[in-house]
């Protein structure tokens, strides 16, 4: 439910945001441009993780898809960049269709590892294709100017929030938050649990694969390997929880913390960035496993006793 | 016919090994529900545990199995005492996220501290091989199939006819009613998950003898080991068995018939299918 505080707020940081590029530094624009598209990532991951309640380790497939899609419209077809991302987001939304069907029958754990094993046997199915340059991967044609990427990734990320934000005070969210609550008890409400988690599976595909798209053009090369790296999908799980799964806002909160902070590590402590970026896992894990929505919520109310009543709620 | 022979043994005895690297995280996964995606690494300190004690002390990599068993033992009831007994009634997700946290900072410590380059361990018998039936077989492969299976049997004797083993089932069935006949259940949480650790640590010390070893051979096997655990089912050690065996023969035969890129495909589409057919595992019960 969005505030009319948020919604300004909202509004105001777009607007910051787009005058980035005029300002700042070719490295900020660049380091922005990822920042964006983990952020479009971990607002995907949202929809069927924090929403509906389902665990995808998945949706880096969709990433990989909609980048190879793009890649191989452009290289093989040569077809400009609006129609490749226009393919790669199809075939996105296609492939969501079809393994989502089988795949969202299974819950819990055995959703998770079979979204996982998906994601491992694309890489395997990839790099057997002629199409898409086997093993080796694609080049794809280079266009100058981070500027043009940053616009397209922000201008993406809002469109995500944006149906994050609708899904947030429809029905169709209601119901995704009923299934995650109870899922036989919203089928017996007269939820289409089937049709809603396919829903969004498809979305989450659909978002996730213009940002592989987008990735793929903007550094001009992919291969299976780091198209379907499962440490993006699980680096979005950790954006979105870290910053309050099933929120409007805590996804895009996750993820600009969690990269400014393996950033600045980056440059400060080189070998040392994941290091503490595991540690810092654990510990938020621990203390707020509900995200920093909830921190910034109950804290100011519980103070101290916030981190020993999660605690308390959670020990053995 | 020899070929096809050779390449059914070759799969049972890696599957033998993929069984005791599958059934530590069955175990932990089956009795405190956590899914735990550090197991891999723990495999990667039991192989580097094993490789120290060979090169520095000249320990047998076979007889050195025990101390690698000791060593990541200490360290995951540590773990689990210390630290995931504070979340293990959290949601699914945080403990996902938690296990994934300790690989990554295990991983990086690994690199830093062991350098990320490759290791073997390498026993004076390592060239050593046999033939049985018409089909040649490695002495170490034999060796470590045969240590795989009798520690996957001791596992399934303790927690079969053990008091140890009765906790453990007590709490993986009803941590209430299991607490209420005087089961500790933190202790006996640490000492499981310890236990899944120990396995992962032979294993490792096993697989240092029949491969390579570097920092980052954790995250795969921990896939692996997943994909295992489904196959065979949570609910017996001796499904880890077969669904290890499975997918060893499995990988053999995909990389001879079909090609070796694409035992990854081979093996994480069986996985989908059995999940979606028989999510209760190959030997679960079909409802």
């Amino acid at each position: 439910m969005m505030r009319p505080i948020g919604s300004i707020a909202f509004v105001a940081m777009l607007l910051a945001l787009v005058f980035v590029p005029w300002l700042a530094p070719p490295a900020l624009i660049q380091f922005g441009t990822t920042t964006l598209l983990l952020a479009t990532l971990a607002q995907s991951w949202n929809i069927i993780g924090g929403y509906a309640g389902y665990a995808s380790f998945g949706n880096s497939v969709f990433y990989g898809i909609g980048g190879y899609g793009t890649a191989i419209a452009m290289v093989q077809f040569g077809q400009p960049f609006g129609v490749g991302i226009l393919v790669g987001a199809v075939l996105g939304v296609i492939f969501a269709l079809l393994l989502g069907l089988p795949v969202l029958r299974l819950r819990g754990h055995y959703f998770a590892i079979a979204t996982l094993a998906l994601a491992e046997a694309m890489t395997g199915v990839v790099s057997n294709l002629d199409i898409a340059g086997r093993n080796i991967g694609l080049v794809l044609p280079l266009r100058k100017g981070d500027a043009f990427f940053y616009e397209l990734s922000l201008g993406l990320l809002a469109l995500a929030t944006l149906t994050v934000f609708w899904i947030s005070r429809s029905r169709f969210g209601f119901g995704l938050i009923a299934i995650r609550e109870d899922e036989d008890a919203a089928g017996v409400m007269g939820v289409n649990t089937t049709l809603y988690k396919a829903l969004a599976f498809l979305l989450a595909g659909f978002f996730s694969a213009l940002a592989g798209g987008i990735h793929a053009y903007w550094i001009t090369f992919i291969d299976p390997v780091s198209a379907f790296d499962i440490t993006l999908n699980v680096m979005m799980i950790i954006m979105a929880i870290f910053g309050g799964a099933g929120t409007i806002f805590g996804p895009l909160v996750g993820a600009i913390l969690l990269a400014s902070i393996s950033e600045l590590l980056a440059t400060e402590i080189t070998g040392m960035a994941s290091l503490f970026f595991g540690l810092v896992i654990v510990v938020a894990v621990v203390f707020m496993p509900r995200g920093l929505t909830d921190l910034t919520r109950r804290f100011p109310g519980l103070g101290w006793r916030y981190f020993r009543e999660n605690l308390r709620l959670h020990r053995l | 016919m020899s070929l096809l022979l050779q390449i059914v043994v070759n799969g049972i005895l890696l599957g033998g090994l993929y069984a005791l690297m599958a059934l530590g995280l069955a175990l932990v996964w089956g009795v405190l529900n956590i899914v735990n995606l550090a197991h891999g690494a723990f495999i990667m300190l039991g192989a580097y545990t094993s490789y120290y004690f060979f090169t520095l002390l000249h320990v047998d990599p076979f007889a050195a199995l025990p101390l690698c068993m000791l060593t990541v033992f200490a360290f995951g009831f540590v773990l689990q005492r210390y630290v995931l007994n504070l979340i293990v009634r959290a949601p699914m997700f945080n403990t996902l996220l938690i296990t994934f946290g300790v690989d990554v900072v295990l991983t990086y410590l690994a690199q830093i501290v062991f350098s990320a380059d490759f290791r073997v361990v390498n026993p004076s018998y390592a060239g050593a091989n046999f033939t049985l039936l018409g089909a040649t077989i490695p002495l170490v492969r034999a060796l470590a199939f045969a240590m795989a299976v009798a520690l996957t049997l001791t596992v399934w004797l303790i927690l079969g006819h053990t008091r140890l083993g009765r906790a453990v089932r007590a709490c993986a069935q009803n941590l209430v009613a299991a607490r209420l006949y005087g089961v500790e259940p933190r202790t006996v949480y640490a000492l499981t998950f310890g236990m899944g650790a120990a396995l992962a640590g032979a294993a490792g010390g096993l697989y240092g003898v029949v491969s390579q070893i570097n920092p980052y051979i954790g995250d795969p096997l921990t896939a692996k080991s997943f994909a295992i655990s489904i196959i065979g089912g949570l609910e017996n050690p001796l499904g880890v068995v077969v669904g290890g065996l499975f997918l060893g023969i499995l990988e053999s035969l995909t990389s001879l018939y079909i090609g070796s890129t694409y035992t990854d495909v081979a093996s994480f589409g069986v996985l989908v299918l059995v999940l979606i057919t028989r999510p209760r595992g190959l030997l679960g019960k079909t409802t």
